[in-house]
Parts: structure tokens; sequence; C-alpha cells
């Protein structure tokens, strides 16, 4: 972790009467810092930064489903598949990226990227299939949108 | 006297004091609710389990009665009473069943198991499982000494909130989330921690199990038997597991006082050291060709022998973890028959503490905390450190005064820093006298044994206040009824002999210390009671062997001034020391009892005021206070183990040795703790470590003249300047001023 | 009463709210000053006498909720806005945080004066990042206006989980543990955020408050029912032709918000069911659609007005299937913390797909009902029940579709239900369930 992102960490513990308040934007920091995941490394980074253990920092970032404890893709696409979204069709939308991709949901592709996986519910119901690109909401996906979307993504 | 409350619980009428929890209000009416995850020593109840389910009136929902406190009128049904509690409490155990493997035959806890007996008690008689249960690879070691079994976890999470709440060190944790939730330590570290096996007597299951208690007996071939630890001078309360005239394990017999129902690892685990490799069960005697096995008539007539030759040029070296009695039992061979009084004795807690005397659950209670000494609390009485911290917990102030504490001190410093609280300007000072509850904590050598401790305690006007105390925490866990003994079996007084014709070393810890070791080679001849050959194999002329705590029956005085009682657990493999230092006495003219309860008999008449030996009970009182008596007045104090700095070498940096909770003869025969021997480490302030270019984990030279040890440096944010804290047994011969340079 | 008077979303259909000059102009910030020139018991009990019902799902109360606070404990008194928006089928607080962030902001600084605090937190779901970034801005130009008059605002990001949108859950995330509830008593008002007294509210609730002092209690109990006043923005979402947020007083019925403001069921087809406050509700049949929508009026009718997410669901889709789907996102998102949950959230599962496969014995529906009598209200949270809602009421209202599945004839849409499978994130998880097949 660049010294610029521990000092961000420290700016945050100040912002709470209590610093484990700030182990969520310091897992977060910390996984970006690391390329878009959590190695060992980055617990006992974070685990520095706001005097706890690295256990502890792995017990917290292993509760929540955005810290990711394996390497993912540059790009991380996420598709919806909870009751509205699977009722306006979000698995054929899964299934096209699967395609497109050539990677199984939860899974990376070989040159590493794109990490593709079904999510619950992204709070874009009104305008399903919802599908979120590296934190930005696509809303709605159809099926014949996916390989544009795509090849946006390998252009960049 | 606050008002009672009254309830009902399964139609049982009982009153109890406001804030009673439920689980201890239908206790007090004798019906049980049943429980997992409820400990109150963990903290405020969780809630987790739902195995305490109960139907409240007026209630629609069954509640968990764990988390819920008495009200007045409350009418509360079990699954005694209660359909609904009793479906409620029989579905909690169907559903930790579901997943729960049928491990019951190849299980530990098979026998003692909660999860077991609350089944037969409130749960289904069958299975309606037919998926295949959540399996986890088995067993995790999460440390040398304990074992992780996921599948049958509960998550009660009883683990983890100890490692959080208790022993704080953050290590034992949960991961993942729902279903897949699981516990686990660091990318598969050990669980490195002094409390670590408490986690197993708290785990409702066979999840967490001691390896060294693995496949070694079933509840019902074993018999428990209450004596008190002796690894530190806390005095735990223990039962041991003895199995065909085995100690098998160490279980804690909470005493509410002293330890809380807590263990640390050095109490729980030593114990296989009284089956270690080199145990001598046999005198051995230095002949021509070394050392040889002989009889005891032998080895007696050897040591009437070497004692009629010496006459009064004994020196007696004892360790301070002989029982009272056979200490005294020395004390009235050497010096009653001999007039031998010289003697090296353990560092004595001074009696001016009895005027502040506090039962060690009184660190809890206290809103200040004042702890003052070169050594962490936890190294030399680890339960203290765990009161200390529940102390903070409630609110306590707690402030360090030590080489890396809070307020830091030079290593020796202790002292001076206890005049300047006295003084009327000081601010800390200030607080304590202030203060309704407040304790003292001398932790480290040297402070006269706590004698700064008890004059600061003095001036500050605790002697007034029964919430206000002081402790001093000695290196040894009998020291002081040690030398109180010793000192009780004769009257005269004789300075050190010169030379030493006979030096008697008593004990492990005597034997491996090095200023004893320095004395052998004054002296004609040595004899050795000890365990361990390995120890005196070198230099004894005659070695004697000697039982374990474990094995003893007796007496021993703990740091806060309770005399417990010892008791015999195992038969030990050679006659007790009472017995032969009995014959040893005959032959010379001293009659002594042969046991325990003899010696303690006449003991009793000079030190305990008669107090009986029955009536030490399992749970010994604490002795009230005593009137305040000024100590013996500060000398210039030498540490046995300093080494003068020759004068043209003076490095810069003070050489802080301390004595690690894992060290020590009993310790290093079990290769399981070996993980929590202290690190091959030189621990240093940033400054001086980034003055000399150095980081953490850097291999580093520590020098002084004519030795140099090879050591891991370690950074410490909070270590005082000027200092370089290296563990004893690393120090190795470096003087009290070293250098430190990064390895080339 | 004006049908489509608007309170949340009012302004935001021709200004860009999301700027403070913007919201001034349609009178932004002027309750604030209203508020601060009134003693702050006044202000709550405006609140109070609006009957202001909380918008997060209970419905409580949000005035009584404050007047449960303690007094004179020497600790702070905290605010805490629960964003954590995650049930399924609802997205009305991201439209209150993305187009009228000052409305949200606002109502945080009346009610901070109203209960005496100095400390606000807004704990905002992970996924929200751009909402949380026009918030974020959006503060910050209240900062430099001078408005905030000493009143801290943190905006704590979450990351990823549902159950951190329960109260105590997300007090414990908040504080940097894993976010599991708590058990109450002690009950957050008297304990709440670092031991101190809190009053939690959903962001909607907290962002009608500015609102209640604009047109006073009396005019704002006029809109919507007398046991549930204002307006609720609906979510409308599923096989309906316009789904979307429609704000619309409380007591418009199911009928009207499907059919009069959504269009009807998409594509022409028929419909076959409607979860009324998004998935952990129980779901209501056709028949069932003339029940406003208002706490009371749905409980009644034998479910919840929850987050008033209304999940349209036609005929194409097996009943079977989305109790499956509904069981699978109980399952990921159970925190683990109590027994019944943890354990029967994922019995659920494993019965359900032995069921949709066609593997599963009468019995299996017997148990299935037991399992969820077994769970209901025994779990630490609502999680637990919440959980249970979809599939009992789903068995217990389209059995007959249950029953063919077990008794040999099958799925009766055989592989054409329209989400047929559909894969849920447990069953691609790291540690995956071998016999939960992803479908």
């Amino acid at each position: 972790m660049r010294p610029e992102a521990v000092a961000e960490i420290q700016r945050i513990r100040k912002r709470y009467p209590r610093s484990r308040s700030a182990v969520m934007d310091a897992l977060r920091i910390a996984q970006t810092e690391h390329g878009g995941w959590l190695p060992p490394e980055a617990f006992r980074e974070v685990a520095d930064a706001l005097d706890v253990t690295p256990a502890y920092c792995h017990s917290i970032a292993s509760f929540y489903d955005m810290y990711h404890l394996e390497p993912v893709g540059e790009h991380l696409v996420e598709v919806c598949t909870n009751l509205s979204c699977a009722l306006a069709g979000a698995q054929a939308v899964l299934d096209a990226f699967a395609s497109e991709l050539g990677v199984r949901p939860g899974e990376t592709t070989e040159d590493g990227g794109f990490t593709l996986r079904a999510v619950e519910c992204a709070g874009g119901c009104g305008r399903a299939p919802v599908v979120v690109v590296d934190h930005v909401y696509h809303e709605p996906v159809r099926p014949e949108d996916v390989a544009g979307l795509v090849e946006g993504l390998r252009g960049e | 006297m606050a008002d009672l409350v009254s309830l009902t619980v399964d139609d049982r009428p009982v009153q109890v004091l406001p804030g009673t929890g439920l689980v201890e209000a239908a206790q007090a009416a004798g019906v049980e609710i049943p429980v997992f995850c409820y400990e109150p020593r963990l903290g405020p109840p969780v809630g987790a389990c739902r195995m305490c389910l109960v139907e409240i009136e007026g209630i629609p929902k069954l509640q968990a009665g764990c988390t819920l406190t008495v009200q007045e009128g409350m009418v509360i049904r079990t699954a005694a009473t209660s359909e609904k509690a009793a479906d409620g409490q029989e579905s909690t155990l169907e559903f930790i069943l579901v997943n729960h493997p049928l491990d019951c035959p190849v299980c530990d806890k098979g026998g003692e198991c909660p999860l077991q007996d609350l089944t037969f008690r409130y749960g289904p008689g069958k299975t309606r499982m037919t998926f295949p249960k959540l399996t986890f690879d088995k067993p995790i070691p999460v440390s040398p000494l304990i074992a992780l079994d996921r599948e049958r976890c509960i998550l009660c999470y009883r683990c983890t909130r100890f490692s959080e709440e208790v022993s704080e060190d953050g290590l034992l944790v949960a991961v993942n989330r729902g279903a897949r939730s699981l516990i686990a330590t660091f990318e598969d570290e050990p669980y490195r921690s002094p409390f670590s096996g408490n986690v197993v007597e708290l785990c409702p299951v066979g999840a967490l199990t001691s390896t060294l208690y693995r496949f070694e007996g079933r509840p019902w071939d074993i018999q428990n038997v209450p004596t008190v630890c002796t690894g530190c001078p806390v005095g735990c309360n223990v039962s041991a597991t003895i199995r065909e005239g085995k100690v098998k394990r160490i279980l804690s017999r909470n005493h509410s006082e002293i330890d809380r129902g807590w263990l640390c690892d050095k109490g729980r685990f030593t114990y296989p050291h009284l089956r270690a490799r080199d145990r001598v069960t046999t005198p051995l005697r230095r002949g021509r060709e070394g050392l040889r096995e002989v009889t005891w008539e032998e080895a007696l007539d050897t040591a009437e022998e070497l004692l009629r030759e010496a006459g009064t040029a004994v020196v007696t070296a004892l360790s301070g973890s002989e029982t009272t009695e056979i200490a005294y039992a020395l004390g009235r061979v050497l010096r009653g028959g001999l007039g031998a009084h010289s003697a090296v004795l353990p560092e004595a807690t001074s009696d001016a503490l009895d005027a502040f005397r506090l039962p060690l659950s009184a660190i809890a209670e206290a809103e200040l905390v004042v702890i003052v000494g070169d050594d962490p609390v936890v190294e030399r009485a680890p339960i203290v450190d765990l009161w200390v911290k529940e102390a903070a917990r409630r609110g306590a102030e707690v402030v360090t005064c030590s080489p890396g504490g809070d307020v830091q001190t030079s290593p020796g410093g202790g002292a001076a820093l206890c005049g300047e609280l006295a003084e009327r300007g000081s601010k800390l000072g200030k607080r304590l006298r202030a203060a309704e509850r407040a304790v003292l904590v001398w932790s480290g050598p040297g402070g006269g044994g706590g004698a700064r401790i008890a004059e600061l305690a003095h001036e500050l006007g605790f002697a007034e206040k029964p919430g206000c105390g002081a402790f001093h925490l000695p290196s040894t866990p009998n020291g002081h009824a040690v030398a109180a003994a010793w000192s009780a079996a004769a009257d005269a007084e004789e300075a050190g002999p010169a030379p030493i014709k006979l030096l008697v070393v008593s004990g492990d810890e005597a034997a491996a210390d090095p200023g004893v070791r320095a004395l052998a080679e004054d002296a004609e001849h040595v004899v050795v009671i000890t365990m361990f050959q390995e120890l005196a194999g070198g230099w004894a002329d005659l070695i004697l062997p000697a039982t374990a705590s474990l094995e003893r029956d007796g007496t021993t005085m703990n740091l806060e001034g309770r005399l417990q009682r010892l008791r015999r657990t195992v038969p030990p493999p050679c006659p007790d020391e009472l017995t032969w230092l009995s014959e040893l006495g005959a032959r010379i003219g001293v009659a002594l009892a042969p046991d325990a309860a003899g010696v303690y008999a006449e003991l009793a008449e000079r030190l305990f005021r008669d107090l009986p030996l029955e009536d030490l009970g399992l749970q010994a009182p604490l002795p009230a206070r005593k009137a305040y008596e000024a100590p013996a007045p500060a000398t210039t104090e030498v540490s046995a183990a300093a080494t003068a700095t020759p004068e043209h070498f003076v490095g810069e940096l003070k050489l802080q040795r301390y004595a690690a909770l894992f060290s020590g003869p009993a310790v290093e025969r079990v290769p399981e703790l070996r993980f929590q021997r202290p690190e091959r480490e030189v621990e240093l302030s940033a400054a001086d470590a980034e003055r000399r270019g150095i980081a953490s984990g850097d291999t580093v030279l520590v020098r002084s003249n004519g030795t140099s040890v090879e050591l891991r440096a370690r950074v410490s944010r909070k270590l005082i300047e000027g200092v370089a804290r290296v563990a004893g047994e690393h120090a190795g011969d470096l003087h009290a001023t070293v250098e430190v340079v990064k390895a080339p | 009463m004006a049908s489509n008077q608007t309170l949340l979303t009012a302004g935001t259909e021709d200004r860009d709210l999301t700027r403070l000059e913007e919201y001034r102009a349609v009178g932004g910030y002027e309750a604030l000053a209203k508020a601060r020139a009134l003693e702050p018991q006044a202000v709550m009990d405006e609140i109070t006498a609006a009957t202001l019902r909380g918008r997060g799902g209970a419905g409580f109360p949000m005035g009584r909720k404050a007047s449960l606070l303690a007094k004179d404990t020497g600790r702070p008194v905290y605010l805490v806005v629960n964003a954590d928006e995650s049930e399924p089928g609802a997205f009305k607080d991201r439209d209150v945080m993305r187009f009228t962030p000052h409305r949200l902001i606002e109502g945080c600084l009346i009610t901070a004066h109203g209960i005496g605090s100095t400390s606000v937190f807004i704990y905002i779901r992970g996924e929200y990042l751009h909402e949380f970034e026009v918030t974020r801005a959006a503060l910050e130009e209240t900062r430099k206006a001078g408005l905030l008059a000493g009143v801290t605002i943190v905006l704590h990001r979450g990351a990823g989980a549902y159950i951190c949108g329960e109260e105590t859950a997300l007090l414990e995330s908040l504080e940097g543990s894993r976010g599991q509830p708590r058990p109450r008593p002690p009950f957050p008002p008297v304990t709440g955020l670092y031991d101190a007294p809190t009053q939690i509210n959903n962001v909607s609730t907290i962002a009608l408050v500015p609102k209640v002092l604009e047109l006073g209690a009396a005019e704002f109990a006029k809109i919507g029912v007398p046991s549930a006043p204002g307006t609720a923005v609906f979510s409308l979402s599923g096989n309906v032709a316009q789904p979307g947020n429609y704000e619309r007083p409380l007591g418009t019925t199911l009928r009207e918000l499907i059919y009069d403001i959504g269009g009807g069921v998409a594509n022409g087809r028929e419909l076959k069911a409607v979860i009324p406050g998004g998935s952990s509700v129980p779901v209501l049949t056709p028949d069932e659609i003339d029940t406003p929508m208002d706490y009371d009026s749905i409980q009644a009718a034998g479910s919840f007005f929850g987050s008033a997410a209304i999940i349209v669901v036609d005929d194409r889709c097996c009943m079977v299937q989305l109790a499956l789907r509904a069981a699978q996102f109980y399952m990921h998102e159970s925190c683990g913390k109590c027994t019944p949950c943890r354990v029967g959230t994922r019995w659920l599962v494993q019965l359900l797909t032995r069921i949709e496969a066609g593997e599963a014995a009468p019995t299996d529906l017997e148990l299935l009902e037991n399992v969820c009598d077994r769970m209901l209200g025994r779990s630490l949270c609502a999680l637990g029940d919440f959980a249970v809602y979809p599939v009992s009421s789903y068995l217990r209202k389209y059995r007959a579709e249950f029953e063919a599945h077990v008794t040999g004839a099958g799925c009766p849409f055989v592989g054409e239900s329209s989400i047929e499978g559909i894969i849920a994130p447990i069953a691609q998880h790291a540690h995956p369930v071998p016999e939960v097949v992803g479908g």
C-alpha cells in the first residue's frame, strides 16, 4: 500500500469515536491498492494501519460480498439474478455474458480480463435486468446488448 | 438491602435480586434453562444459540431467556411446563444436529458434552435430515496445543468472544457469513496467546479440543483431584484429571476471587513434564566414572557425610517453588541440625503489603489501576493481566509505568517513580489519593519485594479504604512462604560462609539459575534436589530426585497472601521429599514428621497462627488485612543476575532481561509448548532502531564486551529509548549495557 | 386529497435537486430554519403529531421512537440513517439519494436538532457508489453554505450485506464489527451506537421530515390514511408493464398501483401473484389486490407493507422455483449468528432444490412446512422470519403446484418457467453446497 493510502486511512479513522469503524473503508482502500482483491498482505497492512490484528481484518472482509478474497479480473461484471430481475429475464443476460466472455458465473477469464458473477438485488429493479460493471449500474441490459458492452470494455 | 424481585418459573415462586438474569433466576427456583452460548464471563449475552427459548406470559414470541433480566411478576415457562418452549428448545437442538457429525465414539468431549446431555433432555429422538451434511477438513491444528473440528462446531462464538473480550488477542475469529461461517486463525497461523487453552474448556462440544488430551481418556475412566497450580504466584485453582495413575490434563476449578475459571497455558499444559525423558527417579552419585545410580540408603549416607563434614559452611539455594513444608523441613535439618543458616532465598514479598491485602477480583472493581515495574504483568502472573483487562473494559483507568508502558520508566526506575507518585505535585498520585477503589501493582524485579509499593500505598492513604490495595508480583510461586518457613525453622542469623564447603540446591529453578551455578563453582561439594538430570548432571556430586507440585501434599501461598492446599494427584516415581528429609534429619538428631500434615502442624504454630490444614478447604479464604508496618528502607539493589560491566566497555543501550512466562525447565520439556516460548528477539525503541538503520525483522548482533548474540530485531513504538529488551534465556552472558548492530 | 402530491420526490420532475441552489428554489432548507427556531421538543412533537411512520419496513412511528431516547446519560445522542436498502424489489431510497440528497440532509439536520444530536451517520449500501458520490457532493455544498451549524454528518459506506439493513446489525457494522444483530433489550434508543442513545431511521423517513415541518402535522395528516399519513414511494417491478418508483398517498390499492399506474401485467400475460412489500413478506393472490397499501390494511390481509416494493408475478412463473430463488437469497444473506436462521435457511434451500428437481416425496412438503414453523419467531432477528414468509406463503397459496412436483408429475412448467435455470450467487460461491444445483 502506498503511503498516500495509509495516510487516507488515518484520516478516515479520525471521523469516528472508535477507530475500528474505519475498517470497512480501510479494506476498500487496500483492495484498490492490491488490484481489486485482498491478499493476506493487505490484511497485515490494514491491521498495522488500525492497530488491530490481521485475523480481525480478515474476519470483517470475509463477511461482506464486496471484498474479494481471491484475485478478480480487470473488469468486474455483476448480473443481478434476484426475483425481479429473474422475472425480467436475467438468466438470459447472465448466459449471454458467460458465452461472450467464455467463462462460468463466479469465475475469472483466463486472461484476467473479466470476472463474471451473479449477485443479489442491486436495487435497480425498476429497470431490470440490472448489470453492474465496475460499480457502475447498467439498467436495463438485454441479451442483445451484451456483446457491445463487452467489446466496449475490452477496448478500454 | 435492595428489594427482591418476585417471579415464578414453571409455577415455582422465587425471589431474586434486581438485575438477575433469567437463567440464574430459574436456577434459584431449581429449574434448568439450557444454554450453549450463554457465559457471563464473556461479556453481555449474545442470544445466538437459541437454546434458552422460554415462554413468558404476555409475550407472544418465545424469548431467549439468557438475554433478559427479571421483572416483577414475570411468569416464565420452560420446556417443563410449556409445549411451545419445549418445541422451541427441541427445534434448536434439531437444527444444531442437522450438520453435527455423529462423532461421539471418537470425540473427546463424549461423556462430558453439553450437546449430548441437552439432546437427551430436550432434543429430538431421531433425525429428519436426509441431505449430505456440511463437511470440512478435520481436525485443523489451531496450534500445537489445540485442534479444531469445524464439523462439530455449533458456532456459539464462545471461543471468539473469549479471544476478543477476555484475552483481547484478536487471533481466533469467525470467518465468512451464514451457513459458511467457520472459526479460524489468520492464514493458519497458530493461535499464540498465553490463554489459548481456555477455549477448550469453553467449547460446549468437541470442536476445540486439547491435542495433549486427544484420545487419552473417557469421563467415566477418570478422577479429578482438586489442587492448586504453582506455575506462577497466582495460584489458580485447578483439577488434575487422572487416569491409571497419570495426570492427563488440567482443568480450572474456578476460584471466583483468584482466577474466575481461567487458566494460562503454562498452568494448563505443562503437566507432561512429569514424564520428561530425563526425569530423575533414583538418586545419582558422582564417582570416578561419573554419575551412577545409588540406593536411597547409599544416597542418604553420602548426604549425611557431606553435611557433617561441612558443618556450618553450608549454603542452601531455594527455588521458591517448594511447598512451605519442604522449605521448613530443609530449614529444620540444615539450620536446626547443623547451624547452617546461610541461604540464597527467593524474592520474598514484603510483609508491609499485608496492610493492603485484596483479592485479585478486586482489580476488576477498581476505577484506577497503576502498574509499576520492568516486566509485563502477563509474563509474571498472567491471570492478573486478565483481571486488569476486565477492569479496563469496565471503564477503569489503567496506567502502566515501565520501559514499554504509558509512562516510560528506565529499567530499575520503578522505585523512583513510586517516590514521585507519593509527592503532592503528582497528578497521577492525586488521582490515586482521590479514588475509592484503586490498585497498585509491582510487576518486576527489585522494588524491595513490594516494599516501595507498600510505602506508596501507605502514603496515599490506602489503608483506610477497603477498595484500595496493592500487589507485588514475585518471580516464584511460593517464594514468600518458602522464605518465611526457612526463617521460622530456627532463630539464629549468620553471614554467608567463605569458602562454601557444601551447596545444597533445592528445586529446578535454583538448579537452572546461573547465579547458583556460579556459586557451585566455588563450593567443594554440591547436592542438588531436582527433577531433571540434564539440569544438574554436569556439576552435581549428588542428585536427589525431586517430586513435582502435582505429586505433593502441602501448602503454597500466592501473591495475595492466601495460603492454599496442594493435593497429591498422582504418586511420584520417587519418595516424597518430606519422607527422606525426615530420615536425614533423624540421622543428625532433628526430629521431623515425614508427611505434610505433620510438618504443617509444626510450622503452623510459628507461621500461620494455628490455622488447621483442613480449614484451608477447597477454596481457601483470604486473610484479613493487618496493621501497616513500615518496611526496611530501600538499599542499593543489585539484581542477582546482573554481571558487572568491565570498565573499558560501555554500550549505549541498557540491557533489560525479562523472565518470560513460557520459560523454565518444566516448560522446556513440553514440545507442544515450544511455539509459546519467547522469540529470539531484541526489542528496540523506534528512535534507537532508526539511528542504527535497523527495521523490524532484521537480523542483528547484540554485543557486549567479549560476547555477541544474534537475534531478530523488533521495533517497538512504546519502548523507552536507550533500552534493549531480551528474554533472559536468549541473553546469554551479555553485560548490563550492550550495543546493537545490523548483522553483516 | 391530491392524488399526485409528492413529498419525497417533490421538485425532482423539472429541477436538478442535487444542487443546493435548485433545492433552495423549491423552498429547501426553509423547514430547517423553522425547526431551529423551535425548541427541540416542539420539533419532535410535530413529527409525533403527524404520525410519521418509519418507511424502512416496520412502520414504527418516528416520534414515538425518539421519545424512547435515554436522557442525561452523559453520552452523546446519535442519529443513524439506514440507507442500506437491499430488500429485493426495493429501490426507493436510491432515488431519494440520487435525485434529492439535500432533502435527506435537511431531514437529518432537523431531526438532529429535535433529538439533541450533533453527530449523524448515514450508512449507505456499498453498491450505491453513484448515490454516495452525489450525496457526498451535496453534503459538501451544505457545509460550505454554513448550514451544518456544528452538526457532523458522516457518510459510511457498507460493503454488501443485506443483514446490515437490520438496525442493530447496522450499528455493529458501523462500529467495525461483523454485521450481526444484537439481542434486544437493550434497545438502540437506550444503548445504540458506541453504547450511546441512538435514533435510527430509514432514509425515506428522514427525507419526509422537511415536508412534515413545512406543511405542519395537520396538513400532512390529511394525505394518506389516518393510521398512516403521508405518501410512500412504491417500487413496482417484475412482470409489470411500467416498472419504476411511484410516489402516492398511503392507502392506494395494489390494483391501482399495478394496473392504473403500472400499466398492468406486461406482455399481455395473466397476473399470478403479487408480493407487496419486498421478497420478505407473504405473497398475495390476484383476488387480494384490492387491499389498500397501508401498514394496517396489508397486515390484516395477511402480509406486510415492508418496503412497499411490489413484485408482480405473471402466470409463466413456477412458484416452486420462485420459492427456491427466494430461499437462496436468505441463505446467502443469513449472518450466521443464530442457529435457526443459519441452519434453517440452508435446509430450506436443500428441500426446495429437491422438490423442484422432482426428487422429493409428499412427506418432504410436510417437512418443509415444519421447518418453516420451527424457524418462525425463533431467530435473533427478523431475517429468520423473512426467509420463512415467501416459502410458507407460496406453499400455502400455491399448494397444488408444489404437490405436482412431489407426486411424480414434476414441474408443471416443464422447463419453460419464466425463471427457469436462474443461478443464485450462493450456488456459485467459493465453498459451494455440493448438492445445491444452480439450476
